[in-house]
């Protein structure tokens, strides 16, 4: 099953755009856009105006909290959604107050991460989205 | 007693005596304490009297002290900028500025990090004594002086002074390698998510089929930086604690819910392992304050270790109970037990016992150390129980109310 929502993927790593890519895609959600820091997200989101937004903290050029900003600036409703390594209380803290929906932690269980996005996919897209089989 | 002499060539001893002018003294019982190395130490000698000045300094050079002088309170203001000594001999009793004033001049000046400064006084009365010490002197030391009680003086006082110094440089030193630690820790931690989660798709076969021989390649690569995960998040914790800044982040939380979740996280590894994970008493359980991440923290890494030591087949079981004085939680394996003789180390640092993981899982023994601090921190308690039949029990006691 697939998917149409767009959703930008931000992080400076390549392999971790790759591993966040694979778990959508795994979710059935396989046009994911990305960008390699915060300028370039701005940037990305006024042009392809995605429908959910996956946000690092830690980046050169614009860290993840004034892209939140700029980002919610741009659309009050914008759904973003942090995927960092950062696991102190003030980092959750600032991005819930920035309007961060939600808060993952990138050591968490791959199949722990699966399961709650797939229950914000769920609730942003408004549809059901099954839980993924592994291949036989 | 027998004398050893030693020919030195003569080479040698010219060097010896050009680097050390004056021959070390004879071992003196009063050198208080031999572990710190106070020779070279500069001490700048105060008095108006030049004969004073000059028999004080000879004293001390003997002792193996550099000396230097100065005659009157401004003169001893301007070479201490001058020298930087480590203690400051000062008569009390000068033209001009006394003695007193003087130091308190200097620890104006140079604020905590001012030399000690001894007084060298004629006067014994308490009261005056005690303007000494208000004027921010360390000591006195009373004429006609006893040499031996000086030089013992002296001694205290630049031992106090270089352990002060030392301790202050370890506690920036420890803070610094702290901090490093944790940007290290921290920085492996992206790419070894990156590994772990690529090559669970690959093993999954979301980038294709992989043939046997691939499978078990990155099954190990999967397994090693699952490893080096988990010792990297242990390493931070531990810099955490050291760098005293655990803190506990209380909330109400049900204890059944966070033990279900763990339960639930466990169960595909414990099922990899053939080993099963039942949990007694799934019945709702009155709402705590802890700190939620933390104690779920530590039943997964009991739950883990039970997986990591059980044989396969067996059976790990988890309970809660809540008692009229406590929480219980219990989490039981059928593994090889405790060693009685390494049981004094379970909860150490680096603590591994001899049992090896059956799965040839990675263990540096940080995990329990981490719980014990955990649990300690919301004023309970963790122990470690052989069973009877086989197999043990760690048992997680937290008070109804842990935090005061």
């Amino acid at each position: 099953m697939t998917f149409n929502g767009k959703i930008l993927i931000v992080d400076d790593e390549p392999h971790v755009r790759l591993y966040v890519s694979m778990i959508l895609r795994s979710l059935g959600f396989s046009t994911c856009i990305e960008a390699s820091n915060g300028r370039e997200a701005i940037e990305c989101y006024e042009r392809e105006k995605p429908d959910l937004v996956l946000l690092d903290i830690n980046m050169p050029v614009m860290d993840g909290f004034e892209t939140l900003k700029q980002i919610r600036a741009i659309n009050h409703e914008a759904v973003v959604i942090m995927l960092t390594s950062l696991a102190n209380r003030h980092s959750v803290e600032e991005s819930a107050q920035l309007g961060a929906v939600y808060y993952l932690r990138k050591d968490t269980p791959r199949l722990v991460i699966i399961n709650e996005l797939r229950d914000i996919l769920q609730s942003a897209f408004d549809t059901d989205i099954p839980a993924p089989s592994p291949a036989p | 007693m027998i004398l050893l002499v030693r020919k030195i060539p003569s080479v040698m001893s010219q060097l010896l005596v050009r680097g050390c002018p004056h021959p070390p003294p004879p071992v003196d019982p009063l050198k208080n304490n031999e572990a710190i190395a106070l020779q070279g130490c500069t001490i700048l000698v105060v008095d108006e009297d030049k004969a004073q000045c000059d028999t004080l300094s000879a004293i001390l050079r003997h002792e193996q002290f550099k000396a230097e002088t100065a005659d009157s309170g401004p003169a001893a203001i301007a070479r201490y900028a001058e020298v930087q000594p480590d203690l400051v001999l000062m008569d009390v009793v000068m033209p001009g500025m006394s003695g007193f004033e003087a130091c308190r001049e200097l620890r104006r000046i140079h604020g905590s990090e001012c030399a000690p400064v001894i007084f060298i006084t004629g006067r014994h009365e308490t009261k005056y004594l005690i303007d000494g010490f208000n004027s921010g002197g360390v000591d006195y030391i009373t004429k006609p002086f006893e040499l031996k009680e000086m030089i013992a003086r002296i001694r205290t006082h630049l031992s106090v002074r270089t352990l002060l110094a030392q301790q202050r440089m370890l506690v920036e030193k420890l803070s610094r390698e702290n901090k490093f630690l944790g940007m290290a820790a921290h920085d492996l931690r992206n790419p070894l998510c990156s590994i772990r989660g690529l090559s669970e798709c690959l093993l999954e076969g979301l980038a294709g089929k992989l043939g046997e021989e691939q499978t078990s390649i990155v099954a190990s690569i999967h397994e090693a930086s699952q490893g080096t995960l988990q010792l990297v998040n242990d390493l931070l914790d531990i810099a955490t604690i050291e760098a005293g800044q655990f803190h506990l982040h209380i909330m109400p939380i049900r204890l059944s819910e966070l033990v279900q979740k763990s339960v639930a996280l466990n169960g595909m590894e414990a099922a990899r392992k053939n080993t099963s994970i039942v949990l007694q008493d799934k019945g709702t359980s009155p709402s705590v304050m802890l700190d939620a991440d933390k104690i779920h923290q530590v039943i997964d890494n009991l739950l883990s270790n039970a997986i990591k030591y059980s044989p396969p087949g067996s059976t790990i079981t988890v309970a809660m109970q809540t008692t009229p004085s406590e929480h219980v939680i219990s989490v039981r394996d059928e593994g090889p037990g405790i060693p009685e003789n390494e049981r004094d180390r379970l909860f150490q640092d680096f603590g591994r016992l001899s049992p090896q993981p059956t799965g040839g899982e990675k263990s540096i023994g940080l995990g329990l150390a981490i719980c014990k601090k955990i649990i300690q921190a919301h004023c309970g308690n963790i122990i470690a129980t052989n069973l009877p039949t086989r197999g043990c029990e760690f048992r997680i006691t937290l008070p109804l109310d842990p935090i005061p």
